[in-house]
């Protein structure tokens, strides 16, 4: 087994990638409170649950990326 | 439930000036009235040792400041099973003789309807504040002229509408009166029992000696026996009385035991805001046992649960929270069956919320009296009072008229008319609100 390697570049991708989630994560929750009439306030209270989300949808978009680079590598074969 | 616990349950719903003010019978059983009571001790007599009268000997043990002195009934064994809480109590077989017993302060009535009325007012006259069992009377006229004797001679009167004490229905009324289910608009009370509300007869001859309740010359049955207990809720909810009565009444029943009583009744008070109360009681079936509910715009009080239950959505979730929901509920249903476009209108099946915490529910199954229904702080006003000698506020009235709403909804039933109480009947009226 041989050592992985992770560069600050790669974190610095990840971290851009989930920030990015977050604020998707946000947009979703500005549009829940558009549409279901609830309170503005819920921008702050519901952050545990945008911070979830933000982790769910970057999972999600992981799972993608994983297939993406399965298939890529298949193909180089 | 003693004195102490209706105390502290009256604390947690907030026996406080305010609640006074509303229902100023309760200085009766307040803090300052126990301090003034402290101490001291009523000599009092029983007349009608029965069930009923037996139910009130068991409260009456526990009370430090009543001595009982007397007992009487026409009947030897109930005379008897008195008499053995109290041996040195003196026994009496006319309740005149108990009157003219110038030991004796006040009394107790726990006989037959019929009797109440003549039996208060000859207990007042002698000198004696009485506790009477309801209803006051057997007849319109008898109450009216129960009620005068009382202003002129100025006794102590209670009579036995307990729900005015018992704390869930003082709290109950607190949230109606502040509008937490809004406008009230109908008004529901109901009894079940599915027996014959007989007692055991040790021989034919005391048949309507002990079983009076069934002949309609000693008693008005459901109306005087039950409904009156319930009729308080509309004028206490809503603080004005009925101006119509009509109603229905048989015996669908217990139709071969030679009773005259109506075994089923209903009957509906019409209020002049347009609101309906409704009675119905039929002892030949007990599903729906006993229930007393005050409907409103906003929600529904059960009073005798002592639960609320909001006609208003549930308060919804946050944003995020009711999109998962929509998203469970997309995922959950069935794309080719769609739910109906149309939902029957059963019954709510919302769970509502207790108005109070440890709240005894009473089943109203028992025709002798019910623990924690209010009977014992009623017994305790009603001596604190004969203390005191002073006569609690409003709660007379609200005795009077439950009960000539329920004999004008007996002859309502008889006549097959919609009535109203004449103007003969009306004494001042200030409403509980």
């Amino acid at each position: 087994m041989k050592d992985t390697i992770i560069t600050a570049q790669m974190k610095r991708r990840e971290l851009m990638l989930w920030l990015a989630c977050f604020a998707v994560a946000n947009v979703v929750n500005w549009v829940t409170i558009i549409k279901f009439a609830t309170p503005w306030y819920e921008v702050f209270t519901q952050l545990g649950y945008v911070v979830v989300l933000s982790f769910v949808i970057y999972a999600l978009i992981g799972m993608v990326r994983l297939a993406w680079w399965i298939l890529n590598r298949t193909f180089r074969k | 439930m003693n004195r102490k616990e209706f105390l502290s349950d009256c604390g947690k719903i907030g026996l406080t000036g305010v609640t006074l003010s509303l229902f100023p019978w309760l200085e009766s059983c307040s803090d300052k009235t126990r301090q003034q009571t402290s101490g001291e001790k009523v000599r009092m007599g029983i007349i009608g040792t029965g069930s009923r009268g037996l139910f009130h000997i068991q409260h009456l043990l526990q009370m430090p400041n009543v001595e009982v002195v007397a007992l009487c009934d026409n009947y030897l064994p109930h005379l008897d099973n008195a008499s053995q809480y109290f041996p040195k109590a003196k026994r009496y077989d006319d309740y005149r003789k108990l009157l003219d017993d110038r030991n004796v302060e006040c009394v107790i009535i726990a006989t037959p309807l019929y009797l109440h009325a003549p039996m208060t007012i000859d207990a007042m006259e002698a000198g004696k504040d009485v506790f009477c069992e309801k209803s006051m009377a057997y007849t319109l006229d008898q109450a009216l002229e129960v009620y005068n004797r009382r202003q002129q001679l100025g006794r102590v009167l209670l009579i036995g509408q307990q729900r005015l004490f018992d704390p869930k229905y003082i709290k109950a009324m607190q949230m109606i009166h502040q509008g937490v289910i809004g406008d009230v608009v109908g008004v529901r009370n109901y009894w079940y029992r599915n027996n014959d509300w007989r007692r055991e007869v040790p021989s034919p001859e005391l048949e309507r000696h002990i079983n009076w309740r069934l002949y309609s010359e000693y008693s008005r049955g459901l109306m005087t026996e039950l409904a009156c207990h319930q009729l308080q809720n509309g004028s206490w909810a809503m603080g004005m009385l009925p101006e119509r009565v009509m109603g229905a009444g048989s015996l669908v029943h217990w139709k071969e035991d030679g009773r005259d009583v109506y075994d089923s009744v209903s009957a509906i008070f019409s209020y002049p805001n347009g609101v309906n109360m409704t009675f119905e009681s039929i002892i030949s079936n007990k599903h729906f046992g006993m229930g007393e509910q005050i409907l409103g715009t906003k929600g529904t009080i059960d009073l005798v649960t002592a639960m609320h239950y909001t006609d208003e959505p549930a308060p919804r979730g946050s944003g995020i929270h009711q999109l998962i929901e929509q998203i469970e509920q997309g995922v959950m249903s069935n794309s080719v069956f769609a739910g109906t476009s149309w939902a029957a209108e059963t019954s709510s099946l919302a769970a509502g919320r207790p108005i109070m915490q440890d709240v005894k529910v009473v089943s109203g199954e028992s025709s002798v009296g019910a623990e924690a229904d209010g009977s014992k702080e009623l017994l305790e006003a009603f001596v604190n009072s004969v203390i005191c000698g002073k006569q609690p506020e409003k709660v007379l009235e609200e005795s009077y008229y439950a009960t000539q709403y329920a004999l004008l909804a007996d002859k309502a039933m008889h006549e097959g008319a919609i009535l109203t109480l004449d103007e003969k009947y009306k004494i001042p009226y200030e409403p509980l609100k």
